[in-house]
């Protein structure tokens, strides 16, 4: 066999057509799975640090809320006007709870809530407020910034993209 | 031509033809694209300050009102915007507007429109090059004035409250 047949048989396969399908479904599969189902996200900023550095590459899954609803503790991407930007969060409080925070500590309907997560912490202080029956409170991992630097708060639950999940 | 061939072709006419846009859609998108690129022209490239701020009042109507809320008090008249934009401009050199997640919703019979859409600014710390990144969501109405579209108002909503 010469090395220009062997070149081709090495890029096209012994069945040039056969090959040209495959790498025609694996591209179609990629494409829906990186456009509906996992999206790839790049973190940008320090407000869930540490488990989430600036500049990580993490994947949101959009299925993970299709059969259940979302939970306290897991992160998730809230869309802003759309998927393109989002933010990542974490949810601390699930609707119609009642949450306060007071001096860094967080409270759930009057109970302090454990947060391992959490390595530093400044004294923020949020009066208590109640949630509706479709809002979830979210805030990231990183409390030892000046609330007034963090975005945090009720969300719709229409605005929940899905889990990022790592 | 194979039938397999004959269903793509026309599975992407399909989605061409329900993905199309209106002239003034397309329109809005190209203003909204070269307002853009007006705010991240520094005036190193060689626009003077005022000359600069001008060009960006001109995306925006004589009485345009823009609400950044968080207790903020509306910025109101072009020319308070662009007064606002010349001082602001020594700052604006250090950072970058991306807009994204661009929504048009045509008002019938008018010719106005309701825009949504996401505005990231990428600021660089000078002395560090450090960069952070503030994303915000905001709903425009863009009205058509002497043949070009005109930001009349700019409304920042608040996702998480």
């Amino acid at each position: 066999m010469s090395s220009g047949s062997l070149t081709r048989r090495l890029v096209f396969g012994s069945d040039p057509r056969r090959t040209l399908v495959r790498v025609l479904v694996l591209a179609i599969l990629s494409f829906v799975t990186f456009k509906w189902v996992l999206i790839p996200i790049r973190a940008e900023g320090i407000s869930m640090a540490p488990t989430y550095q600036s500049g990580s590459f993490n994947l949101v899954n959009r299925l993970a809320y299709q059969r259940r609803k979302p939970a306290r503790g897991e992160i998730v991407a809230i869309k802003l006007a759309g998927p393109h930007v989002l933010y990542v969060k974490r949810i601390i409080a699930l609707p119609g709870e009642h949450i306060a925070i007071e001096r860094g500590q967080v409270y759930i309907n009057g109970a302090p809530l454990s947060e391992p997560y959490v390595k530093d912490r400044r004294g923020w202080d949020i009066p208590e407020i109640a949630l509706t029956s479709r809002e979830y409170f979210v805030i990231g991992d990183n409390r030892g910034m000046r609330a007034a630097d963090h975005d945090f708060g009720r969300v719709d639950v229409s605005r929940i993209l899905g889990r990022v999940i790592f | 031509m194979p039938a397999g061939i004959l269903v793509v072709l026309l599975a992407a006419g399909f989605f061409g033809w329900r993905t199309r846009e209106a002239p003034d859609e397309r329109e809005i998108r190209a203003r909204l694209d070269a307002l853009r690129n007006e705010v991240n022209t520094s005036t190193k490239e060689g626009l003077g300050s005022a000359l600069h701020a001008a060009q960006v009042g001109s995306y925006f109507t004589d009485d345009a009102v823009v609400e950044l809320g968080e207790g903020a008090a509306p910025i109101k008249g072009r020319e308070t915007l662009i007064g606002m934009v010349a001082r602001l401009q020594p700052r604006t050199a250090a950072f970058r507007m991306d807009l994204d997640d661009i929504t048009i919703d045509m008002v019938p019979g008018a010719n106005a429109a309701d825009v949504l859409l996401t505005a990231s600014f990428t600021r660089r710390n000078i002395s560090t090059g450090e960069e952070s990144l503030d994303a915000r969501e905001y709903a425009l109405v863009m009205n058509k004035t002497d043949g070009s579209w005109r930001i009349a108002r700019i409304t920042a909503i608040d996702t998480l409250r």
